[in-house]
């Protein structure tokens, strides 16, 4: 035994930044040219973009399919050097389970890290997110010698928790989300183990995926691993190891001096969620950075406590890895991605919070948590890098979600159990000098895709009615949020079926603006049972609603047992025929709407993209709505008239402040908040600080 | 050049270490505070910003207001919406920004 102790490893997840320089590594740098060394970084990452492709190219999952994909070269200790990902939280969180096995299986004699072996792992204690997130890892041995590690991460749909497609509102411990597997050997001598293949398919509700997505990931590793011998072979082992830390060395520096160029201060941003799974209710995130010479501290003192019994929390090192997905994609978009980027940044957690789930609480509902966290930092992050960079401070993506979770008989009387794509549809935020594009994707799933509807349509049970930009679905501004995506879903073919919907922000939007742009409005889910659409849609003779604004529009045909359900919906049976309709929300605005150029405005007219209701009354056009002819001395004078109205109805912020301070919410949604208006009021300020 | 820019509607001169409005220059209090704390204040009904669209039921397009309020932030100069805030009922106005004022002038070679 090598330290094992059947139990969560909390001292391994403590190591998400490099591991130290070992001798071998640092006696190689003396020997890099640096020529050689940008030729085998370029190569390095184009290996791991293969990873990725490969990956996506022979998984059957929704997920893995359309690009929820990080693939990557990690050195012998576990680090993540390389990688290929639009998941920006696999490329600081994909080194856990790695570490993980170096700590406990390189010199345990019952398991060993071995030429020809793999490694599967979900366990979101290791991985960070949630046990829908599954990994393969197999190690690199040259000459006998461990070189290094290639692993994917992915999405895979389904984790047989309580209710199917990966996330289970209901559940209360962790022993209700399913698969719970910490880093485990499944395969040696290039064969995977078929006794482990099968109980993994027995624990899961889609054998088939499950087994497919993991024998996709082992392909694109040995494609990795072959690719990866010959750069050892061409430029010897001393140069690769040496390499592979240049590279997390490199980052770590850059990251530092990129840091050092913005205003030192304290940026602060509570983000509330309102649901925590199956009931509404209000908690916090309360994200205070601080940003001191070349480090940001991220600090959650004053975070709502850990929720008992519901699947609203998540572990530190999942906020850590979602807070990748800002570094990474905005304030560090030209440096690599891996978890060199850490050594910029420290982290403080209240040890009894939401966002430091311990013990046998649940988190499966914490992408929903991590993603709210995410918001802040966009918005902090945007006061904080604006001064030095003005086109990084951008208007966050949609972060509620809404994804439908379903489980059941297909139409070919086959068991499967995932998610739709659509989330992988939502719109951008707004930036400074532009509108959010449209259903542009996932701010967290950067280079994922949402399919085409007959690819969903080809082995799932639905019938899309339809699926396109929904004009109410972004935040207003001085430049407007990208459109999020619409859709109906027409259950057909089978009566053995299960449909629900993981998100927030149905009572509370999720997705905020920036510098007095409009938040995304609220999402929600509206399911039909025992509609006529299919029998309407057979005759053809009535028009119906082909997009969300028709669905709720007074004049639909449509009839049955209509029920508006929150975007935190626990899965319930659905039968051929029956309908269920909601929206992925687009981005946040970006500034005064009434700074909007009226010919912005009249564009959106012309493509439906904006509403005559908001033209009216948010941005405050004067336009012919019939020849759509602007009216620029109208629209001044609605202007000014409605910047006078501003000012009479506004107070002073003392005056203002003390009647605002008498509200509070309901005591019904504030029992899962902690104190009211600070959660930790009253409580031990125990602070874990990570060890400098 | 005595002003640095900080946000899009937010600069501060630096050698009155004050916060003041980008677009009409008015003085929103000293950078060492809360910008708010210049700025004229009110409560915008949500239905006004987010229409509910869906006649009846429990959910609809506009924030549940006993969940989520508006807030809005005008500059007392010139009423643009400096920024805005969507908080549950009652909760403390956010201070958002809170510069090292000391630091930002050593970056400009501002005098201390």
């Amino acid at each position: 035994m090598t330290g094992i102790a059947y139990a969560r490893d909390h001292e391994v997840v403590q190591r998400l930044r490099p591991e130290p320089m070992t001798e071998a590594e640092a006696a190689a740098q003396a020997h890099i040219d640096p020529v050689e060394f940008d030729i085998f970084k370029h190569k390095m990452h184009m290996i791991a973009l293969e990873g990725k492709e490969t990956t996506m190219k022979l998984g059957a999952s929704t997920a893995m399919r359309w690009g929820d994909v990080a693939f990557g070269v990690f050195t012998r200790q576990g680090d993540l050097s390389v990688c290929a990902t639009g998941i920006y939280h696999h490329a600081v969180l994909g080194q856990l389970p790695l570490k993980y096995a170096v700590k406990h299986w390189v010199d345990e004699p019952s398991v060993g890290v071995r030429d020809g072996d793999s490694f599967f792992y979900n366990d979101p204690f290791y991985g960070g997110v949630h046990n829908a997130d599954m990994g393969l890892a197999v190690p690199v041995f040259y000459k006998g010698e461990l070189m290094c590690f290639i692993a994917a991460a992915v999405h895979t749909g389904e984790a047989g928790g309580t209710e199917p497609g990966g996330t289970c509102n209901t559940a209360k411990t962790k022993y209700d989300e399913g698969l719970l597997v910490p880093p485990i050997k499944i395969g040696e001598n290039y064969q995977l183990r078929e006794d482990i293949l099968n109980m993994l398919a027995a624990m899961t509700r889609d054998p088939r995926t499950m087994i497919l997505d993991i024998k996709a990931r082992l392909a694109a590793a040995r494609i990795a691993q072959r690719r990866v011998l010959e750069v050892i072979e061409e430029k010897g082992p001393e140069f690769f190891i040496g390499g592979l830390r240049r590279i997390l060395t490199q980052t770590g520096e850059a990251a530092k001096r990129r840091v050092a160029e913005l205003n030192d201060g304290i940026y602060r941003q509570p983000r509330f969620l309102d649901t925590v799974g199956t009931e509404s209710g209000l908690t916090k995130i309360n994200l205070t950075m601080i940003k001191q010479g070349d480090r940001i501290i991220m600090d959650f003192e004053n975070t709502s406590p850990l929720v008992e019994g519901r699947p609203i929390n998540s572990f530190f090192q999942g906020i850590l890895g979602l807070s990748c997905v800002y570094y990474c994609g905005w304030l560090f978009h030209d440096l690599p991605a891996n978890n060199g980027l850490l050594e910029a940044i420290d982290w403080r957690f209240p040890d009894d919070a939401m966002v430091n789930a311990k013990g046998d609480a649940s988190t499966s509902l914490a992408p929903l948590v991590q993603t709210c966290f995410t918001q802040g930092i966009f918005l902090t992050g945007a006061r904080m890098t604006y001064s030095y960079d003005s086109s990084r401070a951008v208007a966050a993506w949609f972060s509620g979600f809404a994804i439908p979770t379903f489980g059941g008989i297909n139409q070919f009387g086959e068991g499967i159990a995932d998610i739709t794509p659509e989330i992988n549809a939502t719109g951008c935020g707004a930036r400074p000098d532009m509108d959010g594009v449209e259903a542009a994707g996932a701010f967290f799933a950067t280079m994922s895709d949402c399919s085409d509807v007959e690819a969903t349509e080809s082995d799932r049970p639905f019938l899309y009615t339809f699926r396109n930009l929904f004009n109410n679905s972004y935040g207003h501004g001085k430049q407007r949020g990208g459109c999020g995506v619409g859709f109906g879903l027409m259950v057909h073919d089978t009566n053995r079926f299960m449909l629900g919907s993981m998100g927030g922000g149905s009572r509370f939007p999720t997705t905020l603006g920036l510098f007095g742009g409009y938040a995304v409005p609220p999402v929600f889910v509206q399911t039909v049972h025992d509609s006529n659409l299919k029998t309407l849609m057979a005759d053809g003779e009535t028009p119906l609603p082909h997009d969300l604004s028709g669905v709720f529009a007074p004049n639909n045909p449509e009839i049955g047992s209509k029920q508006a359900m929150d975007v935190s919906m626990v899965v319930q049976p659905f039968n051929d025929g029956d309908t269920y309709y909601v929206g992925v929300g687009g981005g946040g605005g970006y500034g005064d709407p009434l700074e909007r150029e009226p010919a912005s405005v009249l564009g959106d007219l012309r493509n439906g993209r904006v509403s005559h209701w908001a033209a009216a009354n948010i941005y405050k056009i004067a336009y012919d709505t019939e020849t759509m002819r602007f009216d620029a001395e109208g629209t001044d004078a609605l202007r000014k008239a409605a910047r006078a109205e501003r000012l009479a109805r506004a107070k002073p912020y003392g005056d203002f402040v003390k009647d605002w301070s008498k509200l509070s919410p309901p005591e019904d949604a504030l029992r899962y908040y902690g104190s009211w208006p600070n959660p930790r009021d009253g409580m031990q300020p125990i602070v874990q600080l990570r060890a400098a | 050049m005595s002003k640095v820019r900080i946000t899009e509607y937010l600069d501060i001169d630096l050698p009155t270490e004050t916060w003041r409005c980008n677009r009409c220059g008015h003085d929103l209090g000293t950078a060492h505070g809360n910008y708010k704390e210049g700025c004229v204040v009110a409560e915008q009904p949500l239905e006004k910003v987010h229409p509910p669209l869906v006649a009846e039921g429990n959910y609809s397009f506009t924030p549940d207001s006993t969940y989520c309020r508006l807030v809005e932030f005008y500059c007392p100069g010139c009423a643009t919406m400096l920024e805005n805030e969507y908080l549950p009922p009652g909760h403390p106005i956010t201070h958002e920004i809170e510069l090292d004022i000391a630091a930002l002038k050593r970056r400009h070679g501002a005098a201390a």
